[in-house]
C-alpha cells in the first residue's frame, strides 16, 4: 500500500513538473523570440514599449513579431491536439494530420480558395475545414474494412496525402505569375503574418482548441477496444465523428494560416505521453503547450540561425520528424498494453 | 433476458446463429459451452448489443435491447471481453473508474456513489492493494480482475463474460471462477459466461446452454445436460461421466 501511494505521488510529481517545465520554457522563448532578430532590444525594453506604447522599436516588433509568434503558438498548439485527437480515433500512434493527408488536403483547397476568392480571405479556414474533411473522409472509408487496421489507415493516408500535395504543386506550377502570391498557403513561412492572420487563428484555432478540453473522457474510452466502448455506453460512432470533426478543424486552420507543417501531431503527442502519461485530461493541454513550444521554437531557431536567410518551420519539422517517424515505428507495440 | 429466434450472419451468406431462442434466468450462473465456431461469443455479442441480428430480438426487462439507448443498456449489463487492450500506463483505479461511464451526464455526476462504486469493485476483486499499478505491472490474472472490475463500477444487476479463464493458469482460472461465483451468491449478479472447460461449467453453473453450429442443443442443470451422448454428439468425444460423494459431477475424456 505504502509504495502504492509513492508511486501516485511519484506520477503526479512528474506531471506537474512537466507542466511546469514545458511552461517556463514556453514563456521563455516567446520572450526569446521577441526580442531577438534584425530589429534589437532588450525584454525590460520590451515590456516598458509595450505598456507604454512610445517605443518606436518595439512598435515595429509588434507589428512584425507578434502576429508571427502568436501564429506560431497557435499553429503548433493545434497541429499537436489534432495529432492527440487523430490518434485516439484511429487507435493509431501513427496517425497525424500531415502525414494522412488532412493537412495536404486542406491546404489544396485553400490554395483553390484565395486563387479564386482572394478577397474572403477571412473565410479561407472554413474552406480548408472541408478539404481537410474531405481528405479524413476517404482516409477512413477507404481503410475502413471491418475496423480500421493501423497499418492501413497510413499506408491510404500517405497515398492521399500525396496526391493532394501532388495536385498542390502542379497548380502552383501552372503559371509563374501566379505562384508568388499564393505560395505562402502551400510551404510554412511565417514571415509575412500580419495582425489579419492572427484575428483568423484566434477564431477558429481557439473554437477548436477549447473544444478539445472537452472531449477527454470520450478520447480515454476510445482508447479501449471499441465493443468495450460501446459496453461502457458510449456512442461510437458519433464520438469518433465529432472527436475527427474539432482534429480536422484544427488541423485545417493551422494548415490555412501556418501553412503546411508535418509531424508536429506525431511527435509532441508522443513525447507528451511520455512525459504526463496517456490519459486525455492532462495529456490534450500538455500537448497544446508543447506544440506551441516546439514550432515557435522551429521558427525562431529558423530566422536566427543563418540570419538574414530563413529557414522555415515545416522544413525545420521534417528534418527533426522523419528520423522520429523511424524511431517510432521501431519501437512498434510499445503503445498500446495487454 | 430472452432470447427469441436471432439470425445472426456476418457475411450475409451463412447463418452464424439459426433462429435462436432461450431464456436467460435472473440471479443464476449461466455458460455456453460448444466447439470452437459454433456461435457461443457471436451470440453473446447479439445479447450485449454489440452485434445486430438479422432477424429476431434480446428482451431485456420485457423490452426489446435494440430500443435501448447505449447508456441505459451499460446500467443494466456489463461485458468482460476476451480480448482487452488499454494504454500500458493507466493504473487500475483509472481504468476501473471508466465502469462509470454510463452514470455519468453531460454536467451531472455523482462523486460519492462513483467513489463507492469503484471501492466495491475493487474490494470484490481483491485489487485493493494495486489500485495505483499501471496494468502493464500486473499478471495476466490481475489484469483479467482488473476488466471485471471495470464492469462492476458499472453496477448492473447482468454480467457478461467471454472465456474469462483463457491464457490463464489453472491457479488463476479456479480463482476467477470462484470470484464469479462468489459475485452471484453474495451480490445478486446475474451472470453468462462462455467456458471451454466442460469440468469448470459443471462446478460453477447454476445452467448450461450447448450450441453447435449455430444452434442451442440443450440448456438445463449440469445434471441434465452433461452425459455421455451428448458429449459424444456435439464434441466428437468419447467421455466417462462420474459422480462421486463430495466432488460432484465430472467428466473424463477417453478418445475420440
Amino acid at each position: 500500500m505504502k509504495t502504492a501511494t509513492s508511486g501516485r505521488t511519484l506520477g503526479m510529481n512528474k506531471i506537474v513538473w512537466s507542466y511546469i517545465g514545458v511552461t517556463v520554457l514556453l514563456v521563455a522563448v516567446t520572450c526569446y523570440s521577441a526580442v531577438t532578430g534584425s530589429l534589437k532590444v532588450s525584454v525590460i525594453e520590451l515590456f516598458e514599449g509595450l505598456f507604454s506604447g512610445t517605443h518606436e522599436t518595439v512598435n515595429i516588433i509588434k507589428d512584425l513579431r507578434f502576429p508571427r509568434i502568436i501564429v506560431s503558438l497557435y499553429t503548433g498548439a493545434s497541429l499537436a491536439v489534432s495529432g492527440v485527437l487523430l490518434q485516439a480515433v484511429m487507435r493509431n500512434p501513427l496517425a497525424d494530420a500531415g502525414v494522412i493527408g488532412i493537412s495536404s488536403g486542406a491546404g489544396l483547397f485553400s490554395l483553390l480558395f484565395v486563387s479564386f476568392f482572394p478577397a474572403l480571405f477571412f473565410w479561407m479556414p472554413l474552406f480548408a475545414f472541408i478539404g481537410g474533411a474531405f481528405a479524413c473522409f476517404l482516409v477512413y472509408s477507404l481503410s475502413w474494412k471491418s475496423g480500421l487496421s493501423p497499418v492501413r489507415i497510413i499506408l491510404v493516408g500517405i497515398a492521399i496525402n500525396a496526391m493532394f500535395t501532388g495536385m498542390g504543386q502542379s497548380f502552383n506550377y501552372r503559371g509563374s505569375y501566379a505562384a508568388g502570391s499564393v505560395n505562402q498557403a502551400t510551404t510554412s513561412i511565417f514571415t509575412m503574418k500580419i495582425w489579419k492572420d492572427v484575428d483568423i487563428m484566434l477564431l477558429y484555432g481557439s473554437i477548436g482548441l477549447i473544444a478539445s478540453l472537452f472531449l477527454y473522457s470520450w478520447c480515454n474510452v476510445l482508447s479501449l477496444q471499441d465493443k468495450t466502448a460501446k459496453n461502457l455506453g458510449i456512442h461510437v460512432t458519433r464520438a469518433r465523428l465529432v472527436i475527427s470533426i474539432v482534429a480536422v478543424l484544427l488541423a485545417a486552420v493551422s494548415t490555412a494560416v501556418g501553412g503546411l507543417i508535418a509531424f508536429v501531431g506525431l511527435l509532441v503527442p508522443h513525447i507528451s505521453r511520455f512525459l504526463v502519461g496517456s490519459d486525455h485530461k492532462v495529456l490534450i493541454p500538455f500537448s497544446a503547450l508543447a506544440g506551441a513550444l516546439l514550432i515557435l521554437s522551429a521558427d525562431t531557431i529558423g530566422r536566427t540561425v543563418l540570419a538574414p536567410s530563413e529557414i522555415p518551420a515545416s522544413i525545420i519539422m521534417t528534418i527533426i520528424g522523419g528520423p522520429f517517424l523511424i524511431f517510432l515505428l521501431r519501437k512498434g507495440g510499445r503503445i498500446h498494453g495487454n | 433476458m430472452e432470447i427469441k429466434d436471432v439470425v445472426f450472419s456476418y457475411d450475409q451468406k451463412t447463418e452464424h446463429l439459426k433462429k435462436v431462442s432461450s431464456v436467460i434466468q435472473h440471479g443464476k450462473v449461466t455458460t455456453i459451452i460448444g466447439p470452437n465456431g459454433c456461435g457461443k461469443s457471436t451470440l453473446l455479442g447479439v445479447m450485449s448489443k454489440n452485434y445486430e441480428p438479422k432477424s429476431g430480438e434480446v428482451l431485456l426487462d420485457g423490452k426489446a435491447i435494440s430500443s435501448y439507448k447505449p447508456k441505459e443498456l451499460a446500467k443494466k449489463l456489463a461485458v468482460v471481453h476476451q480480448h482487452n487492450d488499454a494504454p500500458a500506463d493507466i493504473t487500475v483505479e483509472k481504468l476501473v473508474s471508466y465502469g462509470r461511464m454510463p452514470h455519468k451526464g453531460m454536467l451531472s455526476q455523482n462523486k460519492e456513489e462513483d467513489e463507492q462504486a469503484i471501492e466495491w469493485a475493487l474490494t470484490c476483486t481483491n485489487l485493493l492493494a494495486k489500485r495505483n499499478r499501471p496494468i502493464d505491472q500486473l499478471s495476466g490474472g490481475e489484469r483479467q480482475r482488473v476488466w471485471i472490475a471495470m464492469s462492476l463500477a458499472q453496477r448492473t444487476p447482468i454480467l457478461f463474460l467471454d472465456e474469462p479463464t483463457t491464457y490463464l493458469d489453472i491457479y488463476y482460472q479456479i480463482e476467477l471462477l470462484e470470484l464469479i461465483r462468489d459475485l452471484n451468491v453474495r451480490h445478486g449478479l446475474t451472470i453468462v459466461m462462455v467456458l471451454h472447460d466442460i469440468n469448470q461449467a459443471i462446478r460453477y453453473s447454476d445452467q448450461i446452454m450447448v450450441m453447435k453450429e449455430g444452434e442451442i442443443i440443450v440448456r438445463g442443470t449440469p445434471e441434465e445436460v452433461i452425459n455421455q451422448e451428448t458429449m459424444k454428439a456435439i464434441y466428437g468425444v468419447n467421455v466417462v461421466v462420474r459422480q462421486e460423494q463430495g466432488l460432484g459431477l465430472y467428466i473424463v475424456p477417453v478418445g475420440i
